[in-house]
Order: C-alpha cells, then sequence, then structure tokens
C-alpha cells in the first residue's frame, strides 16, 4: 500500500469507530432534539474533521476527493445531519481554494480548521434561477459595499464565515466572502424544516458590509460558476450522504427482518420481504458506484457535472423509496417516531430539493447528454 | 523514559469466522484494527512520556499491510514505529511470537517500560505479555490499571477482578494494560498526514538473533485440534409461588438442592 492508501485506511478506521460510538447512537436524539448532542460539533472539530479535504499548505490534512466522500459516507450511515453540516464545509472550502485570490485564501482556510464557512444563493426572490436575487454589491473607492438578505443557508446561525452571492450589475454576478465578524452582517430567521433537522439553516442579512477586493471570491461576473461548481462539489459529496443513509436503512431492515417472525419463520425467508430488501441493496450500491466514479473524475481533474448529477438525482429518490420500502418491512415500528426509520424518509427527501431540484438535474443530464453527442 | 508498546493488528470482531482446515482465524478480506486493549497500552504510555518525558517506539510482528496500524500509531502520538515481518514468522503460537517480540525490544535496547494490551480480542489468551518479560529476564505486572511514574519506579494499581493490589515497581518493566485504565483518543485527521514524517523501520528474521527452532510453526508447540462454539442449551423455567414469603422459602429450598447454599444456612 502506498502512502494515499494507508492514509486512507487510518482516517476510515477512525471514522468508523468515531460513528459507532459518538454519532450512531445519538442519532435518534440529534433528530428530535434539532441539535448536535453528545458535544458532537465540538469533538469534530477536536479531532480536526474540519480539515479532512484543507489542503496541507493550509494546515489540513489533504485528503482527495474520493477519501473525503467515504468518510462523508461513514459518518451519515450513523446521522446524516452531521454529514451535510461537513458537506457544507467542504463545499465552501473547495470554491475558495479553486477560485480565492492568494490574500482571501491566506486568510480564510487557515480558519477553516475551526470556523465553518457556508455557501448562500437562495434568497426569497430566487434559488434555482440565480439572476432572480436582489442582493447586490456596490464598488465605492477601493470597496464594495454589500446589502442583501440570504435564506436558506446549510449550516446557517452555525458558519461564521459565508461565501455570498450578489449581483454587481442588472446581469452580472459575483461571489464575495464575509464574515460574522464584520459591521452590519446579522443573523436572522432560522428554518423549521421536516428532515436533516440536526443541520442549522438559517437566513443572514447583510446591511451594508463594507469588504475590500481581497474578498471576491473569482472575478466580477463569475458568480454562476462558482456557483455551478460549488453544486457540483456538494453533489458528489451529497451521493455519498445517500448511500449512508440507504446503508443505515438496509443495517435495520436486515437486522429486523432476520429476528422477526411471522409464526416460526423469520420474515427474511419471504420473497416478498426478500424482494425490498434487494432492492435497498442496489439501489444503496449503484448510489455509492456513481458518487466514487464523480469523485474519482474530479481528482483525476476530468469532467464530473454529470456523474455527480446522477449520484444525488438517482440517490435522493432511491434512499426516499428504500425508506419506503423499510417503513413497510417493519410495519408499525417503520410508522412510530420512536424507531428511526421515519426519520430517514425525511432526510432523504431533503436531497431531492438542496443543490438543485432532481428535476433540474435531470435536465443537466439529458443536456450533458445531448452535448456529448453534438 | 523508553517505552517499547507492543501492538496487534486483529480482524473486525463482528467479522470472524474460523478457517475450517487450518483451525484458525480465517483472515482472509477482513479489516484490521488494533486490538483495543493495545489502545489503551500506547495511551498509557503516551500519558508516562508526558509526565516524564522520553520516547514512545510501537512495535509489531506480521505481514507487511500490518504497517497500517504503526502508521496509526505514529499519528496517535507514538515516536517511532518498528515492524518484524519475514515469512519465517508464519504460524507462530504464543511462545514464538513472544520470542520474536523479545529478541526485538533486546535490539531496541536501554527499554525502561515494555506495554501491551492484557489481551488480544482475537485469542484472548492474554500470555504474550509474561513470555516476553520471562524472555528479557525483567519483572512483569499484569492487569495494570493504573500507573504513575514516581522516582525511577512506577506506581501500579492492579485490577484483578475482584481485588485490586497496589504495588510499586522498579524499572525494567513489562506491564499489561486493562481496558479501564484511560480513555484512547480517536487519531486527529491531521496527524495522519503529519505520522508520515516520522519512520517505520521493518526488521526480518535475519535483522534478529533467533534460533530457527523457537520460531514460526517450528516454535509453536500449540496445537489447535478443534474448535466450536458453546451449545445454547435453553433450560426448562420454573414459576415460583406468587406469595413473597413462600416464594422465597421455595427458592431457598432449590438453591439448597443444587448445593448453591449450605444445609444449615
Amino acid at each position: 500500500m502506498d502512502q494515499k492508501q494507508i492514509s486512507k485506511e487510518i482516517l476510515l478506521r477512525m471514522v468508523k469507530s468515531f460513528t459507532t460510538n459518538e454519532v450512531a447512537p445519538f442519532d435518534m436524539e440529534i433528530d428530535h432534539t434539532r441539535s448536535y448532542v453528545n458535544d458532537l460539533f465540538n469533538k469534530i472539530k477536536k479531532y480536526d474533521f474540519l480539515s479532512t479535504m484543507l489542503p496541507k499548505e493550509y494546515g489540513g490534512a489533504g485528503f482527495d476527493g474520493e477519501t473525503t466522500a467515504a468518510m462523508i459516507n461513514e459518518i451519515a450511515r450513523g446521522n446524516a445531519s452531521l454529514a451535510v453540516t461537513l458537506e457544507g464545509h467542504f463545499k465552501s472550502i473547495d470554491q475558495i481554494v479553486k477560485y480565492g485570490n492568494q490574500a482571501l485564501k491566506d486568510e480564510y482556510l487557515p480558519q477553516s480548521k475551526s470556523r465553518i464557512i457556508a455557501f448562500s444563493m437562495t434568497e426569497p426572490s430566487g434559488g434555482s434561477n440565480p439572476l432572480g436575487i436582489a442582493s447586490h454589491a456596490e464598488k465605492k473607492g477601493d470597496k464594495w459595499i454589500i446589502n442583501g438578505d440570504k435564506i436558506m443557508i446549510t449550516n446557517g446561525g452555525l458558519a461564521e464565515i459565508y461565501c455570498v452571492l450578489v449581483k454587481t450589475a442588472p446581469k452580472e454576478l459575483s461571489f464575495f466572502v464575509v464574515d460574522k465578524d464584520m459591521p452590519g452582517f446579522e443573523y436572522g430567521k432560522q428554518e423549521n424544516f421536516l428532515g436533516l433537522t440536526g443541520v442549522p439553516v438559517g437566513e443572514i442579512v447583510m446591511n451594508n458590509i463594507e469588504v475590500d477586493e481581497n474578498h471576491l471570491l473569482g472575478k466580477i461576473g463569475m458568480g454562476k460558476e462558482i456557483g455551478d461548481s460549488a453544486h457540483n462539489d456538494a453533489r458528489v459529496l451529497m451521493g455519498a450522504v445517500l448511500t449512508g443513509i440507504m446503508e443505515h436503512e438496509l443495517n435495520i431492515v436486515t437486522d429486523y427482518a432476520t429476528h422477526r417472525k411471522a409464526i416460526d419463520t423469520p420474515i427474511i425467508q419471504m420473497q416478498g420481504i426478500q424482494r425490498k430488501i434487494a432492492d435497498i441493496a442496489v439501489a444503496k450500491e449503484t448510489t455509492k458506484l456513481l458518487y466514487q466514479k464523480a469523485a474519482w473524475l474530479k481528482d483525476h481533474r476530468q469532467d464530473y457535472e454529470q456523474e455527480a448529477a446522477m449520484a444525488k438525482a438517482y440517490g435522493s429518490r432511491s434512499a426516499v423509496k428504500s425508506g419506503d420500502n423499510a417503513l413497510q418491512i417493519l410495519g408499525g415500528y417503520g410508522y412510530s417516531l420512536d424507531y428511526p426509520v421515519e426519520h430517514l424518509i425525511r432526510d432523504a427527501r431533503a436531497m431531492e430539493i438542496a443543490e438543485g431540484t432532481v428535476e433540474k438535474m435531470r435536465t443537466e443530464i439529458a443536456l450533458i447528454e445531448a452535448k456529448n453527442r453534438a | 523514559m523508553k517505552i517499547v508498546v507492543c501492538i496487534k493488528q486483529v480482524p473486525e470482531t463482528t467479522n470472524v469466522k474460523i478457517d475450517e482446515k487450518t483451525k484458525n482465524i480465517d483472515r482472509r478480506g477482513l479489516g484490521g484494527v488494533i486490538n483495543s486493549y493495545d489502545l489503551h497500552a500506547l495511551k498509557a504510555a503516551l500519558d508516562i512520556k508526558n509526565q516524564v518525558g522520553g520516547e514512545v517506539i510501537t512495535l509489531t510482528m506480521g505481514p507487511d499491510d500490518f504497517a497500517v496500524s504503526l502508521q496509526e500509531t505514529l499519528a496517535l502520538g507514538a515516536d517511532k514505529s518498528v515492524l518484524l515481518s519475514d515469512r519465517a514468522f508464519a504460524g507462530a503460537d504464543t511462545l514464538a511470537t513472544g520470542y520474536v517480540l523479545g529478541k526485538a525490544i533486546e535490539k531496541i535496547g536501554n527499554v525502561d517500560l515494555v506495554l501491551l494490551g492484557q489481551q488480544s480480542v482475537d485469542a484472548d489468551t492474554g500470555q504474550v505479555g509474561p513470555i516476553i518479560a520471562e524472555l528479557l529476564q525483567v519483572s512483569q505486572v499484569t492487569y495494570a490499571d493504573k500507573m504513575i511514574a514516581k522516582n525511577e519506579n512506577l506506581l501500579i494499581k492492579r485490577n484483578l477482578g475482584t481485588v485490586e493490589q497496589e504495588i510499586t515497581a522498579k524499572l525494567p518493566l513489562l506491564a499489561t494494560i486493562t481496558e479501564t485504565i484511560n480513555e484512547p483518543e480517536y487519531t486527529n485527521v491531521v496527524e495522519i498526514a503529519k505520522s508520515f514524517d516520522k519512520t517505520i523501520t521493518t526488521w526480518h528474521a535475519k535483522d534478529l538473533d533467533l534460533e530457527d527452532s523457537r520460531v514460526g510453526q517450528a516454535g509453536s508447540p500449540t496445537i489447535v485440534c478443534s474448535i466450536s462454539s458453546p451449545e445454547k442449551v435453553v433450560k426448562q423455567g420454573h414459576k415460583l409461588a406468587d406469595d413473597p414469603v413462600a416464594a422465597a422459602k421455595e427458592l431457598v429450598a432449590a438453591l439448597k438442592k443444587q448445593n448453591v447454599l449450605a444445609e444449615d444456612e
């Protein structure tokens, strides 16, 4: 084994142990209390999970996309919310690494070891349609003055640094990086979402936040490109989260069906149950292969947009459907709030919407097919 | 203080299967982890190093891919590692394993303290530590549950199940460590990358002063004849009387009949 393989093995051994001991036992409590109990967030910081894919020159561990996704997969097996909190942070770091100027990288990447960075595009007037946003930045002298309101931000309220999409001209989109400690920054309303309830999702309000040119992410007018890039990176990791959710579903139903008897026969011996379990297993493995391929392509600097969209589109629908199958196998227990299956369906359902709807994924997949044949 | 911690890579215990032909654990396709008791031993070593200074060296015997576990110990804070890897070591029982580990510790030289987990979770013998101590002719303390360095001695509390024993032990010393002595840390993600700045040295049979007859299968008198799981026996229960006084009398009579209680109790 080479250094890369050994590092990956050690990381995954640790994450497996951490998930089994520190995350999985608190899965239900995280869902019910809508918070990271068991001091989980501080433990995540203590063991430097936040630095997993941060390049070594900024104090990170420098793991590649494949390994980072495998780690997210493992955590999601225990609790999908925590995996999504990390996914949101990693995709934001990715964009600063790709597009940030050196001063911006030097200022914020080392801080990302202990401070969450969030990516915010959505506004009341625009989500998947970025030109519908109202937030804007205006140049005054050598400073930019930013005003606007961003909503439904993954890790909103928990994150301390935000990459924000604004208009720099009526049809010109650009990204800036703002910090919660800047004058004019305020936290707004927290969402009360159906699933992934551990992940804080909230609003930020920007009132005349003044930043210098170094806080521009990429160049003026690159907003759409950077937004698309962030979506692609997020979708790879969402495939990993969805795989973890399906592994969780599979563990529950296999264990239940092995022990639950109808008359004297464990129900796993019955074809109707077997078909449902097999369908979950196939969907889980397919999603895993899709996200792994997307991550591999990304690591090897090849196009991964289509595979990332497939991992998210196929994985999210499959995880919801698998959860429904799991609920049916468990019967009344599946329908109970005292058992975990129902929240896995709610968690997976979020990912049919976040980072681009399933419908938008299909459009992108089809357009890439058309482009490849043009 | 120069401390050597012997570690063993074991299969993940939930996956263990027995090879019907060899009667040994079938390790094919199994993920490995560091024996959990050894992680407590490593933490104990690092705590003593923090207290009095020195270095912690981790040591294991096994195929080349066991280097992953040594690398993990370096990420957890060990200073350097030694891997003992040679086809000649294959098939070793506890005696032959203890012999090779002991000879490696002699080669490392000037070791003040050798620590191991009290047993491994796959074989559960607890024999390798005492075997190494005999070979090195140093004092041994098994089941160490608390350990503090003081004036070139170690103050040790032993946990023997129903009895605790506090002793002062002189160095050099070998101790085996319980799982209640401390709470091992998880590996820090960034330290994994940094651990590659440290060294893992590999020693083969020729690098150690070994007698061929004491190595590998030749040096292993243990023969596993058969291996089986205990039969699950479900005994018929008996419901005691509803009245508590009558139930107590019935229970005492039953326990006397089973010789659990003496007739005159």
